[in-house]
């Protein structure tokens, strides 16, 4: 049955089973296309943990079982050929006790071509079985080379802890990274091999998502869904004196989860962001202080059916035509009952258009930030549900809104 | 049809992906369960900064909450008064206002029938820690008088007293000399050979890099008679007795074999029988102390993990105390002496709600440095160390015995 299932699904994707939107008839099914990660049967998910190399023109995807095992693949965007690099276990020399459940941290270049990333436990045997025995040893900076497959265990965040999120100072080369459970701001310095726990900041979610400015600054939020600026100059923090924008009525579980995305363009200084409450937000960064924050409505049109806060957006894209691209629905949270779909957002006429709608089984929920080729192609990590019992098959995403793609 | 019954079993995942998917997920959440937001930087509302804020002292006069703080570098502490009724901060002090050069209040506060509180302070570098008088007025004020040092160059690390004989005991910071203060002729004594011997460093130190807030009692209680427990390297459970002013040893402290020279007393409080009950800092566990004849009983860990930063007593007679500490999680405690013994009550989480929050965030408890109960027993009170620290406060239920 299970089988059965997969093959008719499969031929579904093979044929990009997608209902196009009759509001924008320039993009077809002819601009998307889902590419398979070959050589992990186990496959389940992606969470976020996607990077492009401008090096190597390689979009690299970590792909994991749920549970112990992540693979690691790149896809060259020149080529089309999705290469797997084999598990973070070998790559890493890890023992069993060090398993790792995810990769949920984007994966982000730095100056050295190296690509960085960290680890997670994956949730509840991580969090509560913690420092027994069976439990979670704790989460890993690390680091793999496209160019040469060279791998670097960097080490350990905090023991017992997540590193769920990670960002680098382009400049400085720093890595930044947040811990789960306990939402603790980690500065690391690679060259120095000196880790600084700058302290707990959230409350009892963790936001997922953190980012950089031009200028090596990171961004994180804490529980009233402010900014946080790690001043990386000042090696300091510095919090918004207001919180981000959030629609009247927004229950807490979601201000205190922050931003669930985020996407830059630094021609216009301006860094697009996704909050947990199903804000789009223009964030205009500045070296010294936080900068302007522009708030610019729901990620879809009022009239909903649903609560303006309920769309779960845990990806966003911006195309070389300026307008933000991102797939709404996930984790139960949908715009369209049980379909996920992808939204264009023009940010200068605030203009939402419904591009794609997919039932569950075909894409049930994409995560990954500004990621992006030398194309203009976006990449997202997308995965679909299998069946009742959170199965789920993930799938590479390429998109471009201007032209036709190739898998 | 094969179709139609797979799109059926899509259909029912989905259904059960909008259920909650976490069952797992249970923290300790009593209906009335609540949190204030202490700290906060950047805000015009009255919190705390950053690093300023960790509650390593806590206690509670009729609807206050009094908090003093440990900082961290070279940042100055803060005293703070919270309303229990009102759910908000009502005052703070900025103790480098008073007292320039102070780091840490990190004692908790001995309160005698007058309605002052005694605290120590740690200071800066090698600077010298003072002995506070604290006074909270009806209006929330906060009036603090500078008793002094009891040693020169040295802290305060933990304190308690004896409000009959107004005499005030404490342990310095490093080197672990005890000392005595009396409030009447404001005269401190300094008992030289209480401090931790060069042997005992050899070990303490040289063998297992231990450093003074590891291997120092960090917290002291006293008895009806006004004996003065306390413990001193290497695990050893001691009593003063301030009649002929003689240390006595006791026994060991309860340990894990191997791990003895981890053993610290770090909590204690007292039930209405008199009985006393401590936590033994290195591998956390709770016993319980009778003075009447002196015998030590070990009762056990309530949790996994090292430490037992703090215990008070509930109205429903039992023990409510704080196990476990970084890198891991507390875990809140309940004992009850004469029913259950343990119940590991997890992770606590509860609502917190403020001007900007009005509709509430959940705040889950990390690291819980302080626990104290409400005058009549009623309320129990947790401060956080965190670098930005709050408070979460409990009701005890006392019809069910929560």
């Amino acid at each position: 049955m299970n089988l059965f299932i997969r093959s008719v699904l499969l031929a579904g994707l093979c044929q990009v089973a997608v209902s196009p939107a009759p509001a924008q008839p320039k993009i077809s099914k002819d601009n998307i296309a889902f590419i398979k990660y070959a050589g992990f049967p186990d496959a389940h998910s992606t969470w976020d943990d996607i990077g492009y190399s401008k090096r190597f023109d390689k979009v690299v995807v970590g792909v994991t079982n749920h549970i112990d095992k992540v693979m690691l693949y790149d896809y060259e965007v020149t080529t089309g050929k999705m290469t797997n690099h084999g598990s973070l276990a070998d790559l890493g020399h890890l023992r069993p006790f060090q398993w790792q459940a995810k990769i949920h941290s984007k994966i982000i270049e730095g100056k050295d071509g190296y690509m960085y990333f960290s680890t997670d436990g994956g949730e509840s045997r991580e969090e509560y079985l913690m420092e027994h025995p069976a439990g979670y040893s704790g989460g890993l900076f690390m680091k793999w080379h496209p160019g040469t497959n060279d791998f670097v265990n960097l080490g350990l965040g905090m023991q017992y802890e997540s590193v769920k999120d990670m960002d680098i100072d382009p400049v400085s080369g720093k890595l930044f990274g947040v811990s789960y459970p306990q939402v603790h701001f980690l500065v690391y310095d690679p060259a120095k091999n000196k880790l600084k726990d700058l302290g707990r900041l959230g409350s009892s979610h963790v936001p997922r998502v953190l980012f950089t400015d031009w200028w090596g600054n990171c961004y994180y939020v804490d529980w009233r869904q402010r900014l946080v600026k790690y001043q990386t100059a000042q090696d300091t923090l510095l919090f918004a004196r207001e919180s981000l924008p959030a629609f009247a009525g927004t229950p807490g579980g979601k201000i205190v989860t922050g931003i669930t995305a985020y996407a830059k363009d630094q021609k216009n200084n301006v860094i697009y962001l996704i909050t947990y409450g199903a804000k789009i937000v223009a964030f205009y960064p500045q070296k010294d202080g936080i900068g302007r924050v522009e708030d610019l409505g729901g990620v879809a049109d009022s009239g909903s059916k649903v609560e303006p806060w309920g769309p779960y957006v845990p990806n966003l894209n911006i195309g070389d035509n300026g307008k933000l691209y991102y797939f709404v629905g996930g984790h139960g949270n949908f715009l369209v009952e049980n379909k996920t779909v992808l939204m264009e957002f023009d940010p200068k006429a605030r203009k939402h258009t419904i591009i794609y709608e997919y039932p569950v089984n075909q894409l049930s929920e994409a995560t990954g930030s500004d990621t992006k080729d030398k194309f203009g192609n976006l990449y997202f990590a997308g995965r679909r549900e299998l069946d009742a019992n959170d199965h789920s098959e993930p799938f590479l995403i390429k998109f471009n809104p201007g032209k036709k793609v190739s898998k | 049809m094969r179709i139609r019954s797979i799109k059926n079993v899509l259909v029912l995942g989905l259904a059960g992906l909008a259920m909650p998917v976490f069952a797992q997920y249970s923290y300790y959440k009593p209906m009335e369960g609540f949190g204030i937001e202490a700290s906060l930087s950047n805000t015009s509302l009255l919190r705390m900064p950053i690093y300023r804020n960790a509650i390593t002292s806590l206690t509670v006069q009729n609807d206050y909450i009094i908090g003093g703080t440990t900082a961290t570098g070279n940042r100055a502490p803060y005293l703070f008064v919270a309303s229990l009724a009102k759910r908000e901060m009502l005052t703070l002090k900025d103790l480098n206002n008073d007292l320039p050069g102070q780091t840490s209040i990190r004692t908790g506060f001995f309160k005698t029938s007058d309605k002052a509180l005694y605290a120590g302070t740690i200071a800066a570098g090698t600077g010298s820690g003072h002995l506070l008088r604290v006074v909270v007025g009806a209006d929330a004020s906060i009036r603090v008088t500078d008793l002094g040092t009891p040693v020169p160059g040295e802290g305060i690390f933990s304190l308690t007293g004896n409000d009959r004989s107004q005499l005030i005991y404490g342990i310095s910071y490093p080197s672990g000399y005890f000392f005595s203060y009396n409030i009447g002729s404001k005269a401190f004594k300094v008992y030289k050979n209480s401090g931790v011997t060069p042997a005992d460093l050899r070990v303490l130190v040289d063998e297992y890099h231990q450093k003074p807030e590891e291997y120092l009692s960090s917290a002291m209680i006293t008895d009806g008679q006004g004996l003065v427990y306390t413990s001193q390297p290497i695990n050893r459970l001691m009593v003063f007795n301030p009649a002929d002013e003689s240390f006595t040893t006791l026994s060991e402290l309860p340990a894990v074999w191997g791990r003895r020279t981890l053993g610290r007393t770090e909590s204690w409080t007292q039930t209405a029988d008199g009985l006393l009950y401590g936590g033994n800092a290195g591998d956390g566990q709770l016993f319980q102390l009778d003075p009447a004849t002196r015998k030590v009983k070990n009762l056990g860990k309530p949790a996994m993990m090292n430490r037992l930063r703090g215990l008070c007593v509930g109205a429903d007679g039992k023990l409510y105390g704080l196990s476990g500490a970084l890198p891991g999680y507390v875990h809140l405690f309940s004992y009850n002496p004469s029913g259950e013994g343990f119940t590991d009550l997890g992770n606590p989480q509860f609502i917190l709600k403020a001007p900007g929050i009005e509709q509430g965030i959940e705040w889950r408890g990390f690291q819980l440095s302080t626990i104290t109960a409400s005058e009549d027993g009623k309320y129990i009170v947790m401060g956080e160390d965190e670098a930005l620290s709050q408070l979460l406060i409990f009701p005890v239920d006392t019809a069910s015995g929560n």
